[in-house]
């Protein structure tokens, strides 16, 4: 039972992301056939080392979604980020479920609840790009560059950019 | 007259030392070709993990250690253990000393992990272009594809042409971007 209110609810958001899709943003299931396996592109956000890049990430969600969040992962590398673990998973409080928060630094409103969306997340990715959360980083040698070898840190981005084009 | 021929010397507790550690030696050497080779009928502790799950699937409630007491009590025989449990006889409590082993295949389990610790990143590492098979139309000119853009923000009742509509999407998408990026590197040389 849960599974089907779980399908109707990504079917929704999978027309929704087709028919109005945000600025940026491609997503949807890999194959209809398992409506619990996403992937998308996310632009890189403008004024950033991002720029110009796109990203691909595969999205898998939970059998009880949207009370549980999906989990996220890039692939095809190439986002050297604080926040995203050097295999590729991002670690943002969007994906967190409420009551999840061992550090005690997100909101409750911050993080996963049934209100949000797909969308969401992917919005919260992209701004997450451009402003790295500097507290309990995920990669933390990114985190390091960022914080002291700024300029290092752009650089190797930016080549990761260009890597993940094929350029 | 018996301290002529004592009972114990030290070259027959040699001998019997010698003796003994390659009759162990032969004994475990046994055990262990059994348990890789064949499927250890009766030999050793080993129990097919296959048949203890077959036998678990019809008798749920039975535990699994009892299951494995009985197959390797019988010599790996699943019909045996199932005549056991119909007849009513039940199952036999194993001791506490006993200790199964299970008789995984052991070829699965290092690769898998080694496999997924050092291939999954290279493999990962890969870029879009390649991921989606976009090396042909990354080198064709771009306005063939500008052209179709309208395919945005649409939907479709057919599920193919929705699967069709997305992967147009996000290929433009990744295309669009690299055009971008190399028109900037041009740009970036002069």
């Amino acid at each position: 039972m849960a599974s089907t209110v779980a399908q109707k609810r990504l079917f929704h958001e999978y027309k929704n992301l087709s028919t109005n899709p945000p600025e940026g943003i491609t997503a949807g299931p890999v194959s209809e056939d398992d409506m619990f396996y996403w992937e998308a592109l996310i632009q890189g956000p403008e004024e950033t080392p991002f720029e110009g890049g796109v990203f691909a990430a595969e999205l898998k969600f939970p059998r009880d979604y949207p009370l549980s969040p999906p989990t996220m992962k890039f692939i095809g590398g190439g986002v050297w980020h604080p926040n995203v673990y050097p295999n590729g998973t991002v670690c943002i409080s969007i994906l967190h479920p409420p009551g999840d928060d061992p550090n005690h630094y997100e909101h409750a409103s911050e993080r996963w609840s049934p209100i949000q969306s797909v969308e969401k997340i992917l919005i919260s990715v992209m701004s997450m790009l451009a402003e790295p959360n500097d507290e309990s980083p995920a990669n933390v040698e990114a985190a390091k560059m960022w914080r002291e070898r700024r300029a290092e840190y752009e650089q190797k981005v930016r080549d990761e950019v260009k890597k993940g084009l094929g350029l | 007259m018996s301290d002529e021929e004592p009972s114990l010397n030290i070259p027959s507790l040699l001998t019997l030392a010698v003796v003994s550690y390659f009759v162990i030696r032969w004994f475990f050497n046994r055990d262990e070709s059994a348990a890789g080779g064949s499927r250890g009928r009766g030999r050793g502790n080993v129990v097919d993990p296959a048949q203890v799950e077959q036998i678990a699937q019809m008798f749920p409630q039975l535990s699994t250690r009892d299951i494995m007491w009985d197959l390797q009590r019988n010599g790996g025989s699943v019909a045996a253990t199932t005549e056991r449990i119909l007849t009513g006889r039940g199952l036999e409590t194993p001791p506490p000393s006993f200790q199964p082993q299970v008789a995984i295949p052991p070829t699965n389990i290092p690769p898998t992990q080694t496999a997924t610790a050092a291939s999954a990143p290279k493999a990962d590492a890969q870029d879009l272009i390649s991921r989606y098979n976009l090396s042909a139309k990354a080198e064709s000119p771009p306005a063939e594809s500008h052209s179709e853009v309208p395919s945005k923000s649409t939907w479709s009742q057919n599920k193919e042409e929705r699967q069709r509509i997305l992967q147009k999407r996000r290929d433009d998408m990744i295309l669009a971007a690299r055009r971008k990026m190399m028109q900037k590197n041009l740009g970036d040389a002069q």
